[in-house]
């Protein structure tokens, strides 16, 4: 569904992914993980047409790494953003509208409205609290709306970024029971964590990211047993691999 | 097929696969492997220099002797304390090649042991006997943890005599044998000897590996025993069989090219030669972790073969191995390279420079080093007595020290 190739993305001067090649099927849900500063995050906005980048990106066979954000929207590729980014001050409902803000017209009303019935379904949560202020609700009830927000663009490609930042250890096993279920539905995911452990979980396949190169990947269970995975983390020393040669 | 979604892959997948693959162990070399650092910027190229899966051709070969040299855990890519297993094969000098292989290495490799099982044809409900000589030890090891990982009814290689052997595989109903083509044909002439014919026994497959398969051999074992042939290729440095693999339509090894990238060189030039044409293999490991290897010179002379296979497997095929670019040469599966039997013959006389002849000779099947040592003034005896001895010493050495067995005999310095 999504090929990566050679992929180089910048902020200013600075190189944040010096040739990243990666690829996503339809129906996967595959987790990008790494530490602070690897290149995760850039990885998704470089995808969605919000950083600087060279190199080939293609979605559905379609050549897409000129496009702008909205275009991208626009075919079926969405992002919920690292912190939620909601609009604070408006209500659930709201914002859930502005999700669905590149569909205009009646027809289009008609389906707002029952893709609106679709996401009560999965979150009956924001149903009850349609018409709460975003902004005075729970983190875990937020990250729930910034991906009803996002999935009522219908995307058929959605990047969750550190969907668990800051959410208690049970709210986070709910987040995640959402992702299951999304994939379920045919939704194809791709998840960027800090939290490797909780990724690895339900992702099928995952990709390391080490200071803008991917050094590694494979399937999900096997990552999660792999002591390379933590150091990837905790940062290595060059010591620890000659010690006692 | 095992894994069909790798196994009968399209090429286009093929290629994005092998190149994220092959990017991310470029990086793991260069950033966890001193020698692969210093090889890399040596020849000025990063692993960023690797945009095509072809780029890889710009990058220096790695040898065994570059093995020797970083010996024993040089090449390791990881620390000691994730690495569960260490396997060591002779290697050309007399120092052992040492590989590490961590947890995920080892489910790789029985995957890849699964597939080939699977090729063949072999199922859980198989009983596999393995007869496989001792000096073959990964192969050993190899072949027994693949059968019982696939979940059939394994028995492990032993240590008994053949007819001990045809013996077990009559009575225990065996119905794969995996050894090696010379103990094939060694146990055929057992079992003539026996007056056991291949009626009374229920074997319908035979795995023969560790060695290149003649065709007449082939043509021999197949008829005589009335069985399926199916055979497999392997090096020990690169996680041994499974590597590649024959199927059902028998054109070749299909090679894993999903977890190692196959180049075919020209052993002169180091020029990489197109598929069909014959040259040394070179293999890149796309998905080990503790032990990456980058273009690692196989020694083998052999070719790719591209064409649709009609197995169904996308898998591009190894032609047949037509022998070594280099000096080794094979004793019932054992690769061994002259200098080590100079050496060895060396320390026996003292440290007298030996001369010698050898080449490789069959008896009952089984194949043996015929050594002729050249009996120079310098250690002449009269007493054929201590002749004998010699001659005794030499054989258990080469038993000792290589796993092979041998015919040693003298000839007089100037005898015709």
């Amino acid at each position: 569904m999504l090929k990566i190739r050679n992929l180089y993305a910048y902020y200013g001067s600075v190189t944040a992914l010096s040739g990243v090649t990666c690829h996503i099927k339809e129906g996967e849900i595959v987790a990008l993980i790494g530490a602070n500063g690897a290149g995760k995050t850039t990885l998704l906005n470089a995808i969605c047409g919000l950083v600087r980048k060279k190199g080939e990106v293609a979605f559905q066979g379609r050549d897409i790494s000129g496009l702008s954000p909205e275009r991208l929207v626009g075919l079926g590729i969405s992002q919920v953003p690292e912190g939620r980014q909601l609009f604070a001050p408006m209500t659930v409902a709201e914002n859930l509208e502005l999700g669905a803000y590149l569909r205009a017209g009646r027809r289009a009303r008609s389906e707002v409205a029952s893709d609106l019935e679709r996401i009560f379904g999965l979150f009956p949560v924001l149903q009850e609290r349609q018409t709460q202020i975003a902004g005075t609700m729970s983190g875990g009830e937020q990250q729930m709306l910034a991906i009803a927000r996002a999935l009522m663009a219908r995307p058929k490609l959605l990047l969750l970024d550190e969907p668990s930042l800051g959410l208690a250890p049970l709210v986070v096993e709910n987040i995640l029971a959402t992702i299951s279920r999304l994939k379920f539905e045919g939704m194809t995911l791709l998840l960027v964590e800090q939290n490797a452990r909780a990724a690895l979980k339900v992702a099928e396949r995952a990709y390391v990211l080490e200071t803008g190169r991917i050094i590694m990947s494979g399937n999900a269970q096997d990552l999660l047993a792999d002591r390379q995975v933590t150091r990837a983390y905790l940062g290595r020393d060059y010591k620890e691999f000659t010690e006692g040669r | 097929m095992r894994q069909p979604q790798f196994e009968a892959i399209t090429p286009e997948e093929l290629e994005l696969l092998q190149l994220e693959r092959l990017q991310a162990t470029l990086t793991r070399a260069y950033r966890q492997v001193r020698f692969y650092r210093q090889r890399f910027d040596a020849a000025g190229l990063t692993p960023e220099s690797v945009r095509s899966p072809a780029d890889l051709a710009r990058f220096p070969c790695t040898t065994r002797e570059d093995l020797s040299e970083n010996y024993p855990y040089g090449l390791f890519a990881v620390p000691l304390k994730d690495i569960v297993r260490i396997i060591s094969s002779p290697g050309t000098t007399d120092r052992p090649l040492v590989v590490g292989y961590d947890r995920q290495d080892v489910k790789l490799w029985l995957d890849l042991l699964a597939r080939l099982y699977t090729a063949a044809g072999v199922t859980p409900e198989d009983i596999v006997q393995l007869v496989i000589p001792p000096g073959l030890a990964n192969w050993r090891r190899d072949l027994m943890a693949g059968a019982e990982y696939l979940g059939a009814s394994v028995i492990p290689p032993a240590t008994l005599n053949f007819a001990k052997e045809l013996m077990v595989m009559r009575d225990y109903k065996t119905s794969v044998l995996v050894t090696t083509p010379p103990l094939a044909r060694h146990l055929l002439t057992v079992m003539d000897r026996m007056g056991l014919s291949p009626a009374e026994l229920s074997l319908k497959k035979v795995l023969l590996v560790a060695a290149p398969l003649a065709a007449a051999v082939r043509r021999e074992i197949e008829t005589r025993l009335q069985v399926k042939i199916a055979t497999a290729y392997g090096i020990t440095e690169v996680m041994g069989p499974g590597l590649a693999y024959s199927c059902p339509a028998d054109l070749g090894f299909h090679f894993s090219a999903d977890h190692f990238y196959p180049e075919i060189i020209d052993p002169e030039t180091g020029a990489v030669l197109p598929p069909g044409e014959e040259g040394e293999l070179v293999i890149t490991t796309l998905s080990t972790v503790a032990f990456p290897l980058v273009r690692f010179r196989s020694g083998d002379r052999t070719c790719l073969v591209a064409d649709p296979c009609p197995c169904g497997r996308t898998l591009v095929r190894l032609g047949e191995i037509r022998g070594r670019v280099d000096e080794l040469f094979s004793v019932g599966g054992i690769k061994v390279h002259p200098d080590q039997v100079r050496r060895l013959l060396e320390d026996m006389l003292g440290g007298h420079p030996p001369k010698f002849h050898w080449r490789v000779d069959t008896e009952e099947g089984l194949e043996i080093l015929d050594l002729e040592l050249i009996v120079e003034e310098d250690f002449f005896s009269d007493e054929i007595k201590a002749l004998e001895g010699l001659c005794r010493q030499v054989r258990r050495h080469l038993q000792d020290h290589l796993g092979i067995n041998s015919r040693v005999t003298l000839r007089e310095l100037g005898e015709a």
